[in-house]
């Protein structure tokens, strides 16, 4: 029996650990977050917060991010909601947290003092925290998230392979066929031109709709997610044949569909091409992969010169306010503090991300300047008015990663989303005619 | 002098065991393959590890190690890792021999019943539970601390335990226990000095699986706790792997650091693996 004597020893020892740990002094707002890169950026701001006002603000920090949505989903069913908290995911799920009430609308304080604390923003970043009348998610209208930084995908270019390959560093392509023309330069002299992460076919996505909103406009793309132009028309085959125009020129990096953008960026980190399409956040990927990356950002090059062409981009990260915490006023002020212009130019400093705050663009790098210069020409699924069916989408995208590996022709790709697009409206048309 | 058919069988069996051995040195290369360019990217610089594309690096960086353990707050989240997995394995050891041994043994009503129920539990993937087990946590108190998550924890590895277990018992003869009995044990006598000492094997799995699904945990961790004071060890793993930046050195430094005790708890109880797992043919 003396073995059980040691097993009842233990667990004494344990349940005392347990006991030990001792009652946790509560901050007076407490944030929870899945930023494990800005993490002690966050910690420095609440210092010097705590110093400034007196109030107590405490971040605490949850990652992976996926893990954190489950647990603020987790704690909205118990009710224990911290003061200030993420939303992720689409703005369907955003908006079941608002309609549920668990959210605080933040219209007025926005509006207040002739809208200081909105016109400090990006437009396109307040739009993803937003809920107009009459939305399709049947949400109560207001602003309902506070942007604490902003983000957009463009086109990036390594000056020294330019020069290397005889190209002005300074004069990066404007149009597509100065693209190709480029890149066809760089293959002479052995150098890979496009780098992307396009076995994530999010960002496939992304590109052609980049495409097609130059190509046909917004209103041509909404009218063929609702189903009035169909995907075989001409302007969305000039889409889909760009990528095989890339891909019959050879301009775009070896193994692009199989590469997710990670490989992608050590890729254009370690200057095996020339060009890469990536978000904003990699100009701090590239600074921890190659100090010494000589780079800058460009426009996505233009396909038409009649359409405006809109990048995919808006807010990065944003924060809600708890609409049933006791600290709901302090977590507002904390929130306005936050997003003021020395907070957010010390963020983007610490975390090379860039800032929500439009008036500290004058304070940040030159490369997340740049950056920053196109946010007024971003435009992101969530804030579009119709949406497009996953299995469309799915098949769309997968058909640009065929017509690149030469397997499937623009044609027959188009055909093929629009079989599934039609499939797609029979089954809607038969669940609204069942439910009436 | 060789004749002919004993040098075609020489060679045969030369050939045979030639190419065994190649396949067992290509499998043991695989798998410590991984393990040899963790360690090696856990002495590079972050830059390195994407341009130095050698296993062991010409300059090696040991401060990474110290750092791994100051950033990631190791201190703190080592010693609970240790204190999880101590705790929750002598949970799951006593709690599932007792019920396997109730399961095997003890005639009452309901008793295939409620085994099947434990087996049953085995099929409920622990992420589909995360909800109702916070809600049920923070209604009877026991969310964000230790003792709660050291309970669920123990929840978790009772079925395969108490199954395996069971299975053991069911073959073990009955004439030991009987003669137990005459000895003067009673029911408890005889489960603590007859039953878990012959168990020995089946106990030695238990405690390797569940020792290593301990030590690995993060997920319920995340969830339950809201104080990073009581977060294990894998957690801190995770202040390494941002977003959109990962510190590769770093992270592989404080993952070296992390399995090394878990390597310990293999080499010291492997022996006891397979005769476990084949645990019915060797009782009594």
């Amino acid at each position: 029996m003396r073995n059980l004597y040691y097993i009842l020893i233990v667990s004494i020892i344990v349940g005392m650990w347990g006991c030990s740990q001792g009652p946790t002094t509560k901050a007076d707002v407490i944030i929870w977050h899945w930023m494990t890169d800005r993490k002690p950026a966050f910690n420095d701001l609440a210092k010097k917060y705590k110093e400034e006002t007196g109030v107590s603000v405490e971040f605490k920090l949850f990652a992976p991010s996926e893990i954190y949505s489950q647990k603020v989903r987790a704690a909205t069913q118990a009710g224990t909601l911290p003061d200030i908290f993420g939303v992720l995911g689409e703005k369907k799920d955003f908006a079941i947290f608002v309609k549920a009430g668990h959210i605080l609308n933040l219209s007025d304080e926005m509006q207040a003092n002739n809208g200081e604390w909105k016109d400090r923003f990006f437009s396109k970043a307040l739009i993803v925290n937003e809920f107009k009348r009459g939305n399709e998610y049947n949400a109560p209208p207001g602003i309902y998230g506070v942007p604490i930084d902003v983000m957009n995908i463009q086109m990036l270019y390594n000056k020294d392979l330019f020069k290397k390959a005889g190209l002005d560093p300074e004069n990066p392509p404007d149009d597509f066929e100065e693209f190709i023309a480029a890149g066809i330069k760089l293959k002479e002299v052995g150098i890979q031109g496009l780098v992307s992460g396009w076995a994530e076919v999010w960002m496939i996505d992304c590109l052609a709709s980049n495409f097609a909103f130059n190509l046909m406009g917004e209103r041509k793309i909404m009218s063929t997610y609702k189903g009035e132009v169909p995907y075989t028309d001409p302007d969305w085959i000039r889409v889909f044949s760009l990528f095989k125009e890339m891909a019959d020129k050879d301009i775009l990096a070896r193994g692009i569909v199989s590469m997710n953008n990670k490989d992608a960026e050590q890729n254009f980190a370690n200057q095996r091409a020339a060009f890469a399409f990536n978000g904003s956040w990699c100009v701090n990927v590239y600074k921890g992969m190659n100090p010494d990356l000589n780079y800058d950002v460009m426009f996505v090059p233009k396909v038409d010169r009649g359409n405006q062409m809109l990048i995919w981009g808006g807010a990065g990260s944003s924060f809600m306010v708890n609409a049933r915490s006791e600290n709901k006023e302090k977590a507002v002020e904390f929130l306005k503090w936050l997003t003021g212009g020395p907070q957010q130019a010390y963020l983007a400093e610490a975390t090379n991300n860039l800032p929500a705050n439009r008036e500290s663009l004058s304070q940040i790098s030159p490369i997340l300047s740049k950056f920053a210069q196109s946010m007024e020409y971003t435009t992101h699924p969530n804030i579009w008015p119709v949406h497009e069916k996953s299995q469309v989408i799915e098949t769309f995208d997968l058909g640009i990663q065929s017509i690149i590996l030469g397997t499937k022709t623009p044609q027959q790709v188009a055909q093929e989303v629009r079989q599934v697009k039609e499939r797609e409206m029979d089954k809607e048309r038969q669940r609204t005619l069942s439910r009436n | 002098m060789m004749n002919k058919s004993s040098l075609i069988y020489r060679s045969r069996r030369f050939m045979g065991g030639f190419g065994v051995n190649l396949f067992l040195l290509i499998v043991t290369a695989a798998c410590i393959f991984p393990l040899l360019w963790m360690f090696g990217s856990s002495l590079k610089t972050q830059t390195t590890v994407f341009s130095d594309m050698s296993v062991i690096p010409k300059e090696l960086h040991w401060e990474n190690y110290y750092h791994a353990w100051t950033e990631g707050n190791f201190g703190t989240y080592f010693l609970n890792s240790v204190i999880y997995t101590i705790s929750v394995v002598i949970g799951i050891v006593l709690v599932s021999s007792l019920a396997a041994y109730a399961f095997s043994r003890l005639q009452f009503p309901g008793r295939n019943f409620f085994f099947y129920m434990f087996l049953a539990a085995m099929m409920i993937p622990l992420p589909g539970a995360f909800v109702p087990l916070y809600v049920l946590m923070e209604k009877i108190g026991l969310r964000n601390t230790p003792h709660g998550y050291v309970l669920c924890l123990i929840n978790v590895g009772l079925s395969l335990s108490i199954f395996l277990l069971k299975t053991f018992f069911d073959k073990m003869p009955k004439d030991l226990e009987d003669a137990a009995r005459i000895d003067g044990c009673s029911k408890l006598g005889i489960w603590w000095n007859v039953a878990l000492p012959l168990a020995r094997p089946a106990l030695a799995v238990i405690v390797i699986f569940n020792s290593l699904n301990v030590w690995n945990e993060y997920i319920l961790a995340l969830i339950l706790f809201d104080e990073a004071k009581y977060m294990p060890l894998q957690v801190g793993l995770s202040t390494f792997h941002g977003e959109f930046v990962t510190q590769y050195h770093l992270l592989m430094s404080g993952i070296t650091i992390t399995i090394i005790p878990i390597i310990l708890v293999y080499i010291f109880m492997q022996k006891h693996i397979v005769k476990g797992l084949t645990a019915g043919a060797v009782v009594g």
